[in-house]
């Protein structure tokens, strides 16, 4: 046996699991997905062999029939998804950044200790930690007492079912996922860079913007991307601290899945949701290259 | 760990199986929709293991069984759900209709079209959907009118994260039957709903504590919440709305798929014993259709008028039916009343 063909079966080894894996639990559903958004609903649930173009008609805007009628609400849906997800990313980065600073610079020690923290919450129910969270933010809840008890607030606020809640929710759920990647580019920083760039006669402003923020770039990219996604197709948030009213598009292909029983159209606005993240990711690939060129 | 420890962990770790070997019965149920002690009874009564998993909706449960979940024995769907499995033929026939002790059932809760003879399952439990309220904060409330006045008030009341319930409360207010599917119907149903969203905090199903604690005035909720206002009975109340309101009944049915067929039927003639069916309602306080458990169960519940109401307001709740293709008219109008706000 030559060398080259041991190297291709050794790759073939390597990679067979990994693509096997792949064909089968991600472009195996996702190519389901997209033949069901094609057909036409079941009566229970499930789908009818009958081609239909208008599952994407009621999105986009050309389906006039008895149950299919197109209505300008599921864009405007995920245009707000969109807004929600990209608030989130915003809060979360607000947040991660200097925490990523901070532990950077603890001792070993207090470090690992303060990365175990961050990845706390994980090892509690996600529904657990949202009621919580239910708890701190009604008209009744700790939030509202502490605020009137110390008088700053003479009436309690409306924080449990707003957009407000449905941000700070996901904020608070995807946290670690920004704050890990971030904190891999952080700690790697040269700090010597930083002294070199204050010697140079830099303001602290300009360092942040010239060498911190180039440096920390690719850590930024890669937490919002990994903090955009989940946050987009999140439901259980919404649900539970939007009150059901502040409808995301996950919630509305739940719905379609599980009560309305209309599979075609849950899987037509899934594969709307995976376009844009399709998209995003493009984007992501483009800025990165041009962050390494 | 020694050797000796070891081999006593094996023999501990071996004696629950010991304990099956009557078999085992499982059971795939809303989440606490059963008295427990009801299955403790059933255990000892027959040596037979029951392990009990829940779901939501029935939508959910259909669509887990639909997408093949298997290992469960019994299901307890709502009517309309149950005609739906039968012609998906997801049921085992039981012949429960014709068993000894089926006569304790009273006739009229026979109610799945497909199954006029209770050939494969058996009434289970029923109720009405209505308004629990905080008595402080909503004073004494009659029915969906003032219920929505609370709202247009400054009040927060919430609704019922469920497309039927809620568009059901505009076709009631209309007049018209909650199974309607007439096109014009449900869309005046959802502008009712529209129009009387101020102060709906939330579409939600854990609305009880709030009501409890006062964070909501008021809340569309199931007659369950007696349960509650026994334990706060200053607080809070129930009440079945005089305009009307939706009833449930949910039945016991055999799976086609379950592994324990004959355990699941020995569980269905358990439940045809009246004492059985009262230990039930006394922790669950719902109604029963077995006419001598209703002798049985307490006082206080067989007399509380919102769980056991008289035949005239009995004439007023409307149960839901099985709307195959117009659920999509429903679908629709519920994401416009979702988003209205």
């Amino acid at each position: 046996m030559n060398l080259a063909r041991r190297k291709v079966l050794q790759l073939i080894g390597l990679l067979g699991a990994p693509t096997a894996f792949l064909l089968v639990f991600f472009f195996g559903p996702l190519l389901i997905m997209l033949v069901y958004s094609f057909l036409t609903p079941g009566i229970y649930g499930g789908v009818d062999w009958v081609f239909s173009h208008l599952n994407y008609g009621r999105i986009l805007g050309w389906a006039d029939t008895r149950y299919e009628k197109f209505d300008p609400v599921f864009l405007s849906i995920f245009l707000r998804s969109l807004r929600l997800a990209a608030l989130t990313v915003v809060t979360s980065l607000l947040v991660s950044y200097p925490a990523a600073f901070w532990i950077s610079r603890m001792s070993p020690g207090r470090r690992d200790f303060a990365i175990f923290l961050v990845t706390l919450p994980f090892f509690v129910s996600l529904i657990v930690r949202l009621f919580a969270w239910v708890l701190i933010l009604r008209p009744t809840g700790f939030l509202n007492q502490g605020l009137m008890g110390t008088g700053l607030t003479s009436e309690p606020i409306e924080f449990l079912y707003t957009d407000f809640a449905v941000v700070l929710g996901m904020t608070y759920v995807f946290i670690p996922f920004m704050f890990l990647p971030l904190y891999g580019s952080i700690e790697k920083l040269d700090m010597a860079q930083l002294e070199a760039s204050a010697d140079l006669g830099a303001t602290r402003i300009q360092t942040f913007r010239k060498v911190i923020l180039p440096a920390t770039l690719p850590g930024i990219i890669g937490g919002s991307i990994i903090t955009f996604i989940p946050a987009l197709g999140n439901f259980i948030v919404p649900s539970v601290l939007g009150g059901a009213k502040v409808l995301m598009i996950g919630n509305l292909i739940e719905q379609q899945f599980l009560s309305a029983r209309n599979w075609p159209f849950g899987s037509a606005l899934a594969m709307m949701v995976m376009t844009a993240v399709l998209v995003l990711l493009v984007v992501q690939l483009r800025l990165a290259r041009r962050g390494g060129a | 760990m020694t050797r000796k420890s070891l081999a006593l962990t094996t023999t501990l770790l071996l004696l629950p199986l010991t304990a099956q070997a009557e078999g085992t019965l499982s059971l795939y149920n809303w989440g606490d929709y059963i008295n427990p002690a009801v299955l403790e009874k059933f255990t000892e009564e027959t040596g037979i293991e029951v392990t009990l998993d829940s779901y939501g909706s029935n939508e959910e449960m259909l669509a887990k069984i639909q997408a093949g979940a298997t290992g469960y024995d019994i299901v307890f769907p709502s009517v309309h759900m149950h005609d739906i499995l039968y012609q998906l033929g997801l049921l085992a026939k039981t012949d429960i209709g014709s068993k000894p002790g089926f006569e304790n059932i009273d006739p009229q809760f026979v109610r799945a079209k497909t199954d006029p003879d209770a050939a494969y399952c058996l009434p289970y439990a029923w109720g009405n959907v209505g308004i629990v309220y905080n008595k402080a904060l909503a004073g004494d409330i009659e029915g969906w009118e003032d219920f929505f006045a609370l709202g247009k008030a400054g009040q927060k009341i919430t609704l019922l994260d469920d497309l039927r319930e809620t568009i059901g409360i505009g076709l009631i207010m209309d007049g018209k039957s909650v199974n309607s599917t007439d096109p014009a119907e449900v869309e005046a149903a959802a502008d009712y709903i529209i129009s009387n969203l101020d102060g709906v905090a939330a579409f939600t199903y854990d609305s009880v504590p709030q009501v409890i604690s006062g964070d909501v005035a008021a809340a569309h909720w199931y007659v369950g919440a007696n349960l509650y206002v026994s334990e706060n009975p200053d607080t809070i109340g129930y009440v079945i709305p005089k305009e009307g309101a939706t009833m449930y009944q949910e039945d016991i049915c055999v799976l086609a798929s379950a592994p324990n067929k004959e355990n699941a039927v020995k569980f269905m003639e358990f439940y045809l014993k009246p004492e059985i069916a009262a230990l039930n309602v006394e922790q669950q306080m719902n109604g029963t259709p077995n006419i001598p458990a209703q002798k049985l169960i307490p006082v206080e519940i067989a007399d509380n008028a919102t769980i056991y109401p008289d035949q005239a307001v009995m004439d007023k709740l409307q149960i839901f039916e099985d709307l195959g293709r117009d659920l999509q008219l429903y679908n629709s109008e519920w994401t416009r009343i979702k988003t209205a706000q």
